[in-house]
């Protein structure tokens, strides 16, 4: 806390251009299809045309020559045929069962792509078809069957109070489900991996990931090899939102198993179709919300089921559903809480992380029903908000105190009186169209664990270096080691941001290079809203070392002993005034010393308790918060949706970059703007039926609102300089304002993503129907 | 190396060396212009890739734009970018222009040719709808000579069009919209641009002293090819337009498309938008000017 | 296979390239010249990241056939927007606004930008938008971009313009 007062920022908080900014526009950003390898195969996978089966064998096309190409297949992996992660349920390539269609049965690397894809072609899996579970509403169905016939991924509740007392004292229950459909990434750089066989045995693995330190170390088993003996390195990522997270382990290790085996360097970049064919999506969900309320607006139970598809193998989904119950009850006060998580598997590619982790498909659910139990006790959505909404020193689901103060209810207030919405939601349609259009305005209010779940960062304990080195340039400078990634957020530019001021020098003397395994420590993936709050707190930590021990390096080499502060660039002894700048003094070190290394860890306050069996405590480290008004309008004669406008404020702690806040918080509206009215893609035969861009769409320029979005700051008091999350708040709220605002528009609870002019259409004609048999 | 790569392309430098590259089986390839619908078709396997292609994208003869005893003539490869940028085309077929606006992006509109979407024969087709709807008629060639064809004719059915294997689609001629006609082009499709329609139409029509003398339309995205929509024409002309008719005229039209189902939209909402189309033309033709 | 050579003016400098005529400009650009800047996002014309300028117009380079390029073409791609006054200072905005985030789009989007820009058209939101429409970003939300193309429009250079 105390740290917090004194400290004095240059460069956090200033809208300083990202330093890869440069190169990006140039075109000189070398991406993992840019950067030349030499001497390099090509990868392509076998995959499964059945979504269950048993295989029985492989049939190799005898009219083929397999002797030019390079095939691995479950024979060929030196350790075990196994992805290790979560549940260590999925192999690396199916040798028995095979649990989705397109499930990889052999590798063939080439020294072309056409002759790869030639040969993957000839490879032919013989297997015994077995029927297959494929989508969320067959799940569903069997869920309200006791989950007959389901395999279960994960399971857990969270419990507070008595659900029952909760209940009994309510003088109103209201129930609703919400369904919403898988999401696709759609990052613009697809998914790309090269893998180069190294001398000593090991691998090199460079390309577009999120998560270097998921890599390595899964890869272990599976390579029979040494952590030291597999590197990974980033390149430049075009985009990744949690796409690039725990997928790129299977590709690194496809490129790895064929790189060891064929003995060249060998790359897989998948086309658009592959890439949304084959890798991970947001997981649908289906959620039951059911509430109980006095008529005077208060909450006295809110009881949830959370159902996940997980597709076909456990993955991350239990961490996934974890985060999503986490956040089905967040931000109002409710002494009995029951909320009961599942996710069960189904037979279709394993489903993944994505922008909000669970959090957006609870939000959606929540957030509706927060307007369906406020109509239904004739309050409006924002006076029932209001009365229930957490303050400092109210607890959550999970009993953790809001222990300091926060966005809660402030970017609700502030969000309500910018928009107008009490007396704009008067002038809603409600199902009367004027001048041909239909308006409507909708509310949502959300919170978004910042960091791991629970006491993950206590686990996890993220790491920091900071070398003090040479630059090439021949300046000395400070090379940010983090396992910290840029795929576009800024990483690259907050970190010197965040160092410079932890040492007290310019920003141009600090730099965070990519990721690379041999250099960098292991300060977690690069995920969950926590790089600026946790590693940034971690770098700012590392820095402040590094500058007392140079202080103390002056003091004594260059000062004659007297005390010497940094600050500004420069070095100056307490009592004679005599001035060195931060180049002599680094030059003076290396010179005596050699190149400097300084570490740092991350630590929760001791204060935190969590139970990770009972999810009873302090589920998160801390919270950002965000609050969305959506106004919309509907054609008349067509029922086209256009969001018009986004209001907005987001608690996202201390900002950094203004600039780069503002770039998380657009950007990630428009995702959420395709979730909530375009983005779509269901199961068909086991695979997605939008498969390419042409059929899978995301918003263009054309598709934008207005927005008027604004920053509350409450820092984070435990680390320096304060930040929380913000990469992911901004695909938690537009859902549920867009489908509350439909409703104020329309008069019709819409209860499923993505909201089309299909489903109103059905809708609107359904409540006809309803309403002409009462009449 | 993509499944292009195989292909041979042919560069004739004028429109009567193309045509005799066309008579020969030897040497007949597939026309190529804009190659926005065959590059994609071709590399994602929807077609195989042909053996022999024809660069037709540059003779000057395809590239003609102008208009003589109100009629417009635009040649063949003119882009969608050219059809919403030229004045008189905005002024003579203006849903036309509206049409070629809603094309893909800038990108596709620059590459994409009036014949290529024709010959494409999608039922998602942007610039059929508005062509039916001014009674376009097209001219192919060969060297055995040229035929002149009413567009509606000349599309034949789904991915199908009356073309013969050594014949090109060399210009379409589009009757000019007169001063008290009105045009309007619409498409709905899942985003604001670049998307393929769920559905789409265009009309042209004209009201005297109350009464509708003139209401041609076309819907795409409805049927297996864009189509006229000749009851709903039936009904309206020489009618008055009131709140009676439209509510006749929008049940007529849905009733006389059976669309279909698919990923972009359901059989039921193209139904029913199909009449609510029909409703939003008859509108605009009986708007204030 | 058969090969063919074109002569083209690629960012102003003169270069001939020897390549199966149906070979995607996309791949000549990428491998045979090297200039990796133009990217594939989608290889079907919807994602705009390969998006070079030829003689003026925007194309998506994954969808031609570089065959189709004639010789004395004139080729622009995000490697040579820098040697003009009017590109450079494009790329400026772009780093001021913010309007670069992964950086992966952005290739395709500043030719699309320049494309316009040298049009001289009415500097609307709803002209910049249209303009882009072809350009997928998936990190921005195209505020920022929107925001840099106005910027740089303000001080354009007079002797960037072209007549359409």
């Amino acid at each position: 806390m105390a740290v917090l007062e004194r400290v004095e920022y240059r460069h956090v908080g200033q809208g300083m251009v990202r330093l890869d900014g440069e190169e990006k526009v140039r075109g000189q950003a070398l991406y993992a299809d840019d950067v030349p390898v030499p001497d390099c195969w090509f990868g392509e996978v076998v995959r499964s045309p059945v979504p269950r089966g048993r295989l029985r064998r492989l049939v190799f096309d005898p009219a083929f020559d397999f002797s030019q190409v390079c095939v691995v297949t479950p024979e060929d992996i030196p350790g075990k045929n196994i992805v290790d992660m979560m549940g260590q349920d999925m192999p690396f390539i199916a040798y028995d069962d095979i649990q989705y269609r397109g499930e990889p049965v052999a590798l063939v690397a080439a020294p072309t792509r056409a002759l790869a894809r030639a040969a993957a072609a000839r490879i032919v899996p013989d297997i015994e078809a077995l029927p297959a579970i494929l989508t969320l509403s067959e799940v569903v169905d069997r869920f309200h069957r006791n989950g007959e016939g389901l395999h279960e991924l994960a399971g857990q509740t969270i419990r507070k109070g008595d659900i029952a007392a909760g209940f009994a004292a309510a003088d109103r229950i209201i129930e609703g489900d919400y369904w919403a459909g898988h999401q696709e990434q759609l990052y613009i750089e697809p998914q790309g991996i090269f893998a180069i066989p190294e001398k000593d045995g090991g691998v090199f693995i460079q390309g577009s990931l999120q998560c270097p330190y998921y890599i390595a170390p899964e890869l272990i088993v599976t390579l029979n090899l040494p952590l030291e003996k597999i590197r990974v390195k980033q390149t430049a990522v075009g985009g990744a939102f949690g796409g690039k997270e725990e997928f790129p382990t299977l590709i690194a290790g496809y490129c790895a198993l064929l790189a060891l085996k064929c003995g060249k360097p060998v790359k897989i970049i998948y086309d658009r179709h592959q890439d949304i064919l084959y890798t991970t999506k947001r997981h649908p969900v289906w959620t039951r919300q059911r509430t109980g309320v006095k008529n005077d607006g208060t909450i006295t139970a809110m009881e949830v089921d959370f159902v996940l598809d997980g597709g076909a193998y456990t993955t991350l989904s239990p961490v996934v559903m974890y985060r999503g119950i986490l956040h089905t009850t967040l931000g109002y006060k409710c002494p009995h809480v029951y909320v009961n998580g599942k996710v069960y598997r189904t037979n279709t590619f394993p489903n993944g992380a994505f922008r909000g982790f669970g959090a957006p498909q609870a939000i959606w659910g929540l957030e509706s029903h927060m307007d369906e139990v406020a109509s239904a006790l004739g309050m409006t959505p924002e006076a029932f908000r209001l009365h229930n909404a957490l303050h400092e020193g109210d607890t959550t689901g999970t009993g953790q105190t809001i222990f300091e103060p926060m966005g809660t209810p402030d970017v609700l207030e502030k969000t309500l009186a910018r928009s107008g919405f009490s007396e704009k939601l008067g002038k809603a349609s409600r199902g009367t169209p004027r001048d041909g259009k239909y308006y409507g305005i909708g509310l949502c209010f959300f919170g978004h664990g910042s960091g791991f779940t629970g006491d993950g960062e206590s686990r996890l304990k993220a790491k920091a270096a900071l070398d003090l080195e040479y630059f090439e340039n021949g300046k000395v400078g400070v090379n940010i080691r983090i396992s910290s990634t840029e795929m576009g957020q800024g990483t690259m530019t907050i970190m010197p941001q965040i160092g410079a001021d932890g040492l007290r020098v310019h920003v141009d003397h600090v730099r965070c290079p990519f990721p690379d395994t041999k250099y960098a420590p292991d300060s977690g993936p690069t995920v969950a809203s926590r790089t600026a709050m946790v590693v940034g707190g971690t770098v700012f930590g590392a820095a402040e070392k590094m500058r007392r021990q140079l202080e103390a390096f002056a003091s004594e080499s260059l000062f004659g002993g007297e005390r010497v502060e940094l600050d500004d660039n420069r070095f100056t002894g307490a009592v004679t005034g005599a001035t060195r700048t931060f180049q002599e003094v680094g030059a003076a070190y290396l010179k005596q010393h050699g190149p400097l290394r300084v570490m740092n860890q991350f630590k929760l306050p001791d204060t935190l308790r969590w139970n990770q069996k009972t999810f009873e405590g302090d589920a998160y480290p801390s919270y950002s918060w965000g609050c969305n008004v959506a106004e919309i309008e509907i054609d008349a004669l067509t029922l086209e949706i256009a969001v018009k406008k986004v209001t907005g404020y987001y608690d996202i702690g201390r900002v950094i970059n203004p600039v780069l806040a503002h770039g998380q918080i657009e950007g990630g509206l428009i995702q959420a703007l395709g979730y909530a009215v375009m983005e779509k893609m269901e199961i068909k035969d086991g695979l997605y039926d939008a498969s390419r861009m042409q059929t899978y769409v995301v918003p263009t320029a054309l598709d934008i609102p207005e927005f008027d979005l604004h920053f509350v700051e409450y820092p984070y008091s435990h680390t320096a300089p304060g930040a929380k999350g913000v990469g992911e708040v901004p695909m938690d709220g537009l859902a549920p304002a867009v489908a509350n605002a439909v409703k104020s528009a329309l008069g019709i609870r819409i209860n499923t993503l993505p909201i089309t002019p299909e489903k109103l259409f059905a809708a609107m004609t359904a409540a006809r129907r309803t309403g002409e048999a009462a009449a | 190396m993509t499944a292009m790569e195989s292909i041979d392309i042919a560069f004739p430098q004028t429109l009567p060396e193309a045509l005799a590259l066309m008579a020969d089986e030897a040497t007949r390839g597939q026309p190529l212009a804009g190659g926005t619908d065959l590059m994609v078709q071709w590399e994602s396997g929807v077609r195989p890739p042909p053996a022999r292609a024809i660069d037709i994208k540059h003779l000057h003869e395809l590239h003609e734009i102008s208009e003589t005893h109100d009629e417009l003539v635009i040649g063949g490869a003119v882009t969608h970018a050219h059809l919403r940028r030229t004045a008189m085309i905005r002024h003579y077929a203006p849903a036309l222009a509206e049409a070629a606006a809603t094309v893909g992006g800038g990108q596709i509109q620059a590459m994409g040719t009036i014949a290529g979407s024709i010959a494409n024969a999608s039922p998602a087709g942007d610039l059929a709808p508005s062509l039916l709807a001014a009674d376009a008629r097209v001219v192919v060639a060969s060297v055995r000579g040229e035929r002149n064809l009413s567009l509606q004719s000349f599309i034949r059915g789904y991915r199908k069009i009356d073309l013969a294997p050594d014949e090109l689609i060399v210009r379409f001629v589009i009757p000019v919209k007169k001063p008290t006609e009105r045009e309007q082009f619409r498409k709905l499709g899942p985003r604001a641009a670049q998307a393929i329609s769920k559905i789409m139409g265009s009309y042209r029509g004209e009201i005297r002293d109350g009464t509708i003398t003139r209401f041609s339309v076309a819907l795409g995205s409805v049927a297996p090819t864009a189509v006229r929509l000749p009851d709903v024409e039936a009904l309206v002309v020489g009618r008055t337009l009131d709140a009676a008719l439209l509510d006749e005229a929008e049940r007529c039209a849905a009733a006389s498309v059976k669309p279909i189902t698919d990923i972009r939209s359901t059989a039921e909402y193209r139904q029913w938008v199909s009449g609510r189309l029909i409703r939003g033309f008859l509108e605009h033709v009986g708007a204030d000017n | 296979m058969k090969k063919i050579t074109r002569t083209w003016i690629i960012n102003g400098e003169e270069r001939s390239v020897e390549f199966p005529p149906a070979r995607r400009l996309l791949d000549v650009l990428r491998e045979n010249l090297v200039l990796t800047g133009t990217k594939e996002g989608c290889g079907e014309g919807e994602c705009g990241a390969c998006t070079v300028m030829i003689d003026g117009e925007i194309v998506v380079s994954c969808l031609l056939a570089a065959g189709q390029v004639r010789d004395g073409s004139e080729i622009l791609t995000v490697e040579g927007l820098e040697r003009t006054p009017g590109g450079r200072l494009l790329q400026n905005a772009y780093l001021e606004k913010g309007a670069a985030q992964c950086g992966f789009c952005i290739p395709g989007m500043l030719v699309s930008s320049y494309a316009f820009l040298r049009r001289r058209p009415d500097i609307t939101d709803a002209s910049i938008k249209d303009a882009h429409a072809g350009n997928i970003c998936r990190c921005t939300g195209y505020i920022k971009i929107i925001d840099a193309v106005k910027a740089a429009a303000e001080r354009w250079p007079a002797d960037e313009v072209v007549k359409s």
